[in-house]
C-alpha cells in the first residue's frame, strides 16, 4: 500500500478549483508582496537619486511620461495598494474584526476592487499626462 | 443529469481520466448522493465513500462543481451541468473518488485530541459553567471530512508538515476546553513554522466547511491564546 | 533557525508592519497638510537627525517585515533543502544592502 501511496495521483488542477473571493486576495497579497520585495532596491535607488540633485528629485515626481514608465508605476501602486489594504484585513482580523463569512467576503472584495481602482487611476494619470504632451 | 467523473484504477490506469455519465434522478431523488447511486447502477465500478447519507459521518467529502463538499447534503437542484465530480483536491487517490485518508488522521492525532486532566476525577462529572460549555460551540461538531484540509492551498503544498485546519479546529477545541490542563504543552506542540504557521487565513476551510464551522477562526483564537500566554 | 519558530516570526512581521503603517500615515499626515515638498523642503528632512533615522526606521521595518514574508513563500514552495537555503540567502542578502545602502545615502546626508 505504500508503494501505491507514492505513487498515487492527486487532484491538484488549479484551473479546476472553484476559489472564492478570499483566496484572490489572498493569492494578490502574496504576489504583491513578492513583487514589492523586487522593488525595493528599486526604492533604495529612488531615495539616493532623490537627494541627488533637484532635476532627479523632479524626474522622480514627476513619473516619466513614456507608456512603459506609466504601466510599471501602475503595477507598482497595485501591489502597494493590494498589499496594503489585503494586510490590514488580516491585522483586523487577528483582532477578531470581520472573521464572519459574510464580512470576510466583503473585505476581501473591496481589497480586490480598491486595489484595482488604484492602479487604474494612476495608469490613466500616467498615460494621460503622456498623451498632454 | 449530465455528471462527469473522476475516474481511475490503479490496476489498469496509468493516468486518472474523466468519464461522461447522463443518468435520469428518481422521483425523489434530492441530493448528489441519491444520483450517485444511480450511476452506481449504469457502472458500479464507479467507487465513493458513504455511509451515514445525512451529513454526519463525513464520508462523501468530494470537489463537487470545483468546490469541496458533501454528496448526501449538496442538493440537485443546486448543481450546474455537467455536475463535475472530482476527489479531494491534494489526497492521494485510492480509486475514483476514494481519497488516502491516513497523513490527515495522523496530523489529527498528533494534536492529542483528547481531554488530559490528571486531577483526581470528582465524584460526578467536571464541572463547567454553560459559558465554559459555550465555548466548544462550532468546535465540537466537526465530523473530520477533510473538506476544509482538502480546499487549503498551504495544507496542498505541505501536507506532511502543516496540521491543516480540521486537525487544528480539533487542537483548539481542547485548548478552549476548560477542563483540560494541558493548554501549555498544546501550545508549545504548535508553535512551529509548519505545524500551526503554514496557515494564511485564506480561510478556504470556512467558505466549504459543510458543517458551517471556522477551522480560521479557531486557528485566530489559537494564535490568540499564544500571544496572551507569552505576555 | 530556532531563533524564527513560529510564533516570533509571526509576531515579528506584525510589530514590525505596525511600525510600517505608522511611520507611513506620519508620511501621509505631512504630505496632507504640507503638500508637494520642495527639493530643499525634502532635503533639510532627510539631512536631519529625525528624518534620517526615520527613514532608516522605516526601510528596517519593511526589510523584517519583507523577510518573514519571503520565508513563508520559499517555505511553502521550496522542498529541497539546498534550493531553499540559496533563495533564502539571496533574499536576506538583498535585504541588508538595502538596509546599508539606505543608511550610507543619509549618513553622507548628514555629514
Amino acid at each position: 500500500m505504500t508503494r501505491q501511496r507514492d505513487t498515487a495521483p492527486k487532484f491538484l488542477n488549479l484551473f479546476e478549483i472553484r476559489f472564492p473571493v478570499g483566496a484572490i486576495a489572498s493569492i494578490g497579497h502574496r504576489i504583491s508582496g513578492v513583487l514589492l520585495i523586487l522593488a525595493l532596491p528599486l526604492a533604495a535607488q529612488a531615495l539616493e537619486r532623490s537627494l541627488h540633485s533637484e532635476a532627479e528629485f523632479r524626474a522622480l515626481l514627476a513619473m516619466r511620461a513614456s507608456p512603459w514608465a506609466s504601466i510599471a508605476t501602475a503595477v507598482v501602486a497595485w501591489a502597494i495598494a493590494h498589499h496594503l489594504l489585503a494586510g490590514i484585513r488580516h491585522l483586523l482580523m487577528d483582532l477578531g474584526v470581520g472573521h464572519r463569512l459574510a464580512a470576510a467576503r466583503a473585505s476581501a472584495w473591496f481589497v480586490n476592487v480598491a486595489a484595482l481602482a488604484v492602479a487604474i487611476a494612476i495608469l490613466a494619470a500616467g498615460l494621460w499626462s503622456g498623451g498632454a504632451r | 443529469m449530465k455528471l462527469r467523473i473522476y475516474r481511475f484504477d490503479p490496476d489498469t490506469d496509468s493516468r486518472p481520466r474523466m468519464q461522461d455519465f447522463d443518468v435520469q434522478p428518481g422521483p425523489t431523488d434530492r441530493m448528489l448522493l441519491d444520483l450517485l447511486m444511480r450511476v452506481r447502477q449504469v457502472d458500479d465500478s464507479v467507487s465513493f465513500r458513504r455511509s451515514c447519507r445525512e451529513g454526519v459521518c463525513g464520508s462523501d467529502a468530494m470537489n463537487i462543481n470545483g468546490r469541496n463538499g458533501l454528496a448526501c447534503i449538496q442538493p440537485l437542484a443546486s448543481l450546474k451541468e455537467p455536475v463535475v465530480l472530482r476527489p479531494l483536491p491534494g489526497f492521494p487517490v485510492v480509486r475514483d473518488l476514494i481519497v488516502d485518508m491516513t497523513q490527515f488522521f495522523a496530523h489529527y492525532h498528533s494534536v492529542r485530541p483528547w481531554l488530559i486532566n490528571d486531577q483526581p476525577p470528582p465524584e460526578r462529572e467536571r464541572l463547567q459553567s454553560p459559558a465554559d460549555r459555550e465555548a466548544l460551540d462550532g468546535l465540537y461538531e466537526c465530523i473530520l471530512c477533510a473538506c476544509c484540509s482538502g480546499f487549503c492551498p498551504s495544507y496542498w503544498w505541505n501536507p506532511d508538515k502543516f496540521v491543516g485546519p480540521a486537525g487544528l479546529l480539533q487542537a483548539y477545541r481542547f485548548i478552549a476546553d476548560s477542563r483540560d490542563t494541558a493548554t501549555a504543552e498544546r501550545l508549545d506542540f504548535l508553535d512551529d513554522v509548519y505545524r500551526l504557521y503554514r496557515c494564511r487565513t485564506i480561510m478556504n476551510c470556512t467558505e466549504v466547511c459543510p458543517k458551517g464551522l471556522s477551522p480560521s477562526h479557531a486557528i485566530e483564537r489559537i494564535r490568540r491564546t499564544m500571544v496572551e500566554r507569552s505576555s | 533557525m530556532r531563533v524564527f519558530s513560529g510564533q516570533r516570526a509571526w509576531l515579528l512581521q506584525r510589530v514590525s508592519v505596525l511600525l510600517v503603517l505608522v511611520l507611513l500615515a506620519v508620511g501621509g499626515l505631512r504630505l496632507l497638510f504640507w503638500p508637494a515638498p520642495s527639493y530643499e523642503d525634502w532635503r533639510s528632512f532627510a539631512s536631519s537627525a529625525h528624518g534620517a533615522v526615520l527613514i532608516v526606521l522605516f526601510f528596517g521595518a519593511v526589510a523584517l517585515h519583507a523577510w518573514v514574508g519571503a520565508r513563508d513563500v520559499v517555505l511553502d514552495y521550496l522542498q529541497h533543502r539546498a534550493v531553499r537555503f540559496a533563495v533564502l540567502l539571496l533574499v536576506a542578502t538583498m535585504l541588508v544592502a538595502v538596509t546599508l545602502r539606505v543608511l550610507f545615502v543619509l549618513g553622507g546626508q548628514i555629514a
